[in-house]
C-alpha cells in the first residue's frame, strides 16, 4: 500500500519534480560559471581574497531555488487532492490517516531531498576543488537555511492547499511569508550557523500543519 | 436482519444557520438497496459526508458494520465502496494506473470486473482519465467499484452529468452486480427514474425531516393521487393538513396526494370545511410521481 501511495504521489508531482531538478541544475551551473569567469579573468587568488575579506560565497544565484522547488512540489502534489474534494477518495483508502499523510508528505520530502542533495553535492565537489575545506564548509553552512526554507515552503504549501477554509488559508500563507522571511533576513554568510538545529526542529514540526488541515477537512470545515 | 448502516438522532445544520434535519433516524439492512431521495438542499450529500466521516454532525450517532463512523477501522473501510458526486476519481492517472493503484488496497480485488467494463468504452489502458468524457469517467468509477467487491456501496448522485445511455449502462451493470452478489447499497440520485429500476427501499427527505421510509413497492401501492373540483372559487386549499401532501391548483381542478383511504380523506377535508366535488383517486404511476406527490413541485 505504501508503494501504491508513493507511485500516486510521483504521478502527480513528476513534472514539478523534473522541472525543479532542471531549475536547480541550471542555477547551480549559472553560479559555477560565474565563479569560473572570475577565476579566468582575475585568478583563483582573487576568489579566495573576495571570500575571506568581503564575505562573498558566489552562490547567491541559488538562494531562492530550494524555496521555489518546495513550492512547486507542494502545490503540484496537494492541489489535485483538493480539486473536486478528491481528498475524500484518499481519506477513504483503508489506511490509517496518520500513516497516509506521513507517506504523502514523505514522498514530497524525498523528492525535495533528492534535488537538494544533487545540488549540494555539485557545490561541495566544485568548491572542494577550488578552495580550502574550511571555506567550503562555510559556504555549505551558509546555504543550509535556504534548504530549510525549501522544506518550510513545502510544508506550508501542503497545509494551505489541504485547508478547506479560505480565511485560514490566507492566515497560513501570511504565516508562511513571516517564517520564510526569517531564513533570508541575514545576508551575512554563516549568520545562521548557531541556530541551524532549532531551525531544523521547527521545520520538521511544520509538517504537523498539514495534519491539522486534514483533521479540519474531516470535520467538514470547508467553504 | 443485521443493519449495515444505523443512524440515530442525527441533527445537522448548515454552519450555524438553517436546520438540515433534526433527530434523523434510519437503518439500512444487510442486502438491501436503499435510495435517499430529496430535493436539492435537503441534505442527501451531507448525509453521505457524515456517514463517510467527512463531516462531523452536530449530534447523533452513526454506525457502519457496527462501528462508529468517526472511528472506522481500515479493514472496515475496505468493505465500503464509495462513489463521490460527479464520479470524481484520480483523473491524473491512466486507466491502468488507477487499477494498479486501487488493487493494492483491497484484498478481494477483481481485475477482470474492471477491465470487462473498460472494454466497452473502446479506450486504451494508457489513456488518462482526465481526457475522457463524463460518461466514460463514470464507467471507470463504476468499474473500480465493481472490482473492489465491497460489502457496502455508497453512491452519491451517480447520475449527475450522464446522458441517458450511460445512465442506463451504469444502472444495469450495477443492478446485475448488486443483485447477484447480495450487496448492500446506499445511494442518492436526482434522477428518480434511475432509482426506480434499482432500489428496494427509499427514504424521502424534505427540508428538516424524513417524509417517508418504506419499500418502493409499498409506496407505489399505498400512495394515491386525489383530484377534485372545489365547491366554490374561493374555497380554501387543503394545506397544512396532516396526511395530505402537495395540494396543487391546476386548470381543471385541484389535486393532492395521500396514504389515507378515500373515506379518511373525505372526513379530513370535511373537518376543514372543504367539500370536494367529484373526488377521484388514482394510483401513482412511477416513483417520480410519488416523489413529486410527497415533496411538491417546487
Amino acid at each position: 500500500m505504501t508503494k501504491a501511495i508513493l507511485i500516486k504521489e510521483y504521478i502527480k508531482t513528476r513534472r514539478a519534480f523534473w522541472c525543479s531538478l532542471l531549475l536547480s541544475l541550471f542555477f547551480t551551473g549559472y553560479a559555477i560559471s560565474g565563479i569560473n569567469r572570475v577565476v579566468a579573468t582575475h585568478g583563483i587568488e582573487h576568489v579566495w581574497l573576495i571570500m575571506l575579506l568581503k564575505d562573498q560565497i558566489f552562490i547567491d544565484a541559488i538562494k531562492y531555488v530550494p524555496l521555489l522547488c518546495g513550492l512547486l512540489i507542494g502545490l503540484s502534489q496537494m492541489i489535485p487532492e483538493m480539486q473536486l474534494n478528491r481528498l475524500k477518495l484518499t481519506l477513504h483508502l483503508p489506511v490509517p490517516t496518520l500513516r497516509l499523510l506521513l507517506t504523502m508528505t514523505g514522498a514530497g520530502v524525498a523528492e525535495l531531498t533528492l534535488i537538494y542533495l544533487i545540488q549540494f553535492a555539485i557545490i561541495t565537489i566544485y568548491y572542494s576543488s577550488l578552495i580550502a575545506p574550511e571555506m567550503t564548509w562555510s559556504v555549505l553552512l551558509t546555504s543550509i537555511p535556504w534548504y530549510l526554507a525549501g522544506y518550510t515552503a513545502y510544508f506550508f504549501s501542503a497545509a494551505v492547499c489541504l485547508e478547506g477554509k479560505w480565511r485560514r488559508r490566507i492566515l497560513l500563507s501570511l504565516l508562511a511569508v513571516g517564517v520564510l522571511s526569517v531564513y533570508y533576513f541575514q545576508p551575512i554568510p554563516g549568520a545562521y550557523n548557531g541556530m541551524l538545529l532549532p531551525a531544523l526542529v521547527v521545520t520538521l514540526l511544520l509538517c504537523l500543519l498539514a495534519f491539522t488541515s486534514v483533521n479540519r477537512f474531516k470535520q467538514g470545515l470547508i467553504d | 436482519m443485521n443493519n449495515v448502516i444505523s443512524v440515530r438522532n442525527l441533527t445537522q445544520r448548515y454552519g450555524r444557520g438553517r436546520l438540515i434535519y433534526d433527530n434523523l433516524n434510519f437503518d439500512v439492512p444487510q442486502g438491501s438497496i436503499l435510495g435517499l431521495l430529496g430535493k436539492n438542499g435537503t441534505g442527501k450529500t451531507t448525509t453521505i459526508n457524515i456517514l463517510m466521516g467527512f463531516l462531523k454532525p452536530q449530534s447523533g450517532e452513526c454506525q457502519i458494520f457496527g462501528e462508529e463512523i468517526t472511528a472506522l477501522r481500515p479493514e472496515t473501510r475496505a468493505r465500503i465502496a464509495l462513489l463521490l458526486e460527479g464520479h470524481v476519481q484520480y483523473s491524473f492517472m491512466s486507466i491502468s494506473q488507477i487499477e494498479e493503484f486501487y488493487a493494492k488496497f483491497y484484498p478481494r480485488w477483481n481485475r477482470d470486473a474492471y477491465y470487462g467494463l473498460m472494454e466497452k468504452l473502446h479506450v486504451s489502458p494508457g489513456q488518462k482519465i482526465s481526457s475522457m468524457s463524463n460518461g466514460q469517467r463514470s464507467q471507470v468509477a463504476l468499474g473500480l467499484i465493481l472490482a473492489q467487491n465491497a460489502d457496502l456501496l455508497v453512491l452519491d448522485d451517480f447520475s449527475l452529468g450522464l446522458d441517458p445511455g450511460y445512465r442506463r449502462l451504469f444502472v444495469d451493470y450495477l443492478r446485475d452486480f448488486v443483485k447477484s452478489e447480495g450487496k448492500t447499497v446506499f445511494m442518492t440520485s436526482h434522477i428518480i427514474q434511475d432509482l426506480e429500476r434499482l432500489v428496494d427501499d427509499c427514504i424521502i427527505l424534505d427540508y428538516g425531516k424524513i417524509l417517508t421510509q418504506q419499500p418502493v413497492t409499498d409506496l407505489m401501492r399505498d400512495l394515491h393521487k386525489f383530484e377534485y373540483r372545489p365547491g366554490s372559487d374561493n374555497e380554501k386549499m387543503p394545506e397544512n393538513i396532516p396526511g395530505i401532501y402537495s395540494p396543487w391548483q391546476g386548470h381543471d381542478g385541484r389535486e393532492f396526494y395521500s396514504f389515507l383511504s378515500r373515506q379518511e380523506v373525505e372526513a379530513l377535508l370535511s373537518n376543514e370545511g372543504i367539500k370536494p366535488a367529484g373526488l377521484t383517486l388514482s394510483p401513482v404511476e412511477s416513483l417520480e410521481d410519488a416523489f413529486i406527490g410527497l415533496t411538491g413541485r417546487y
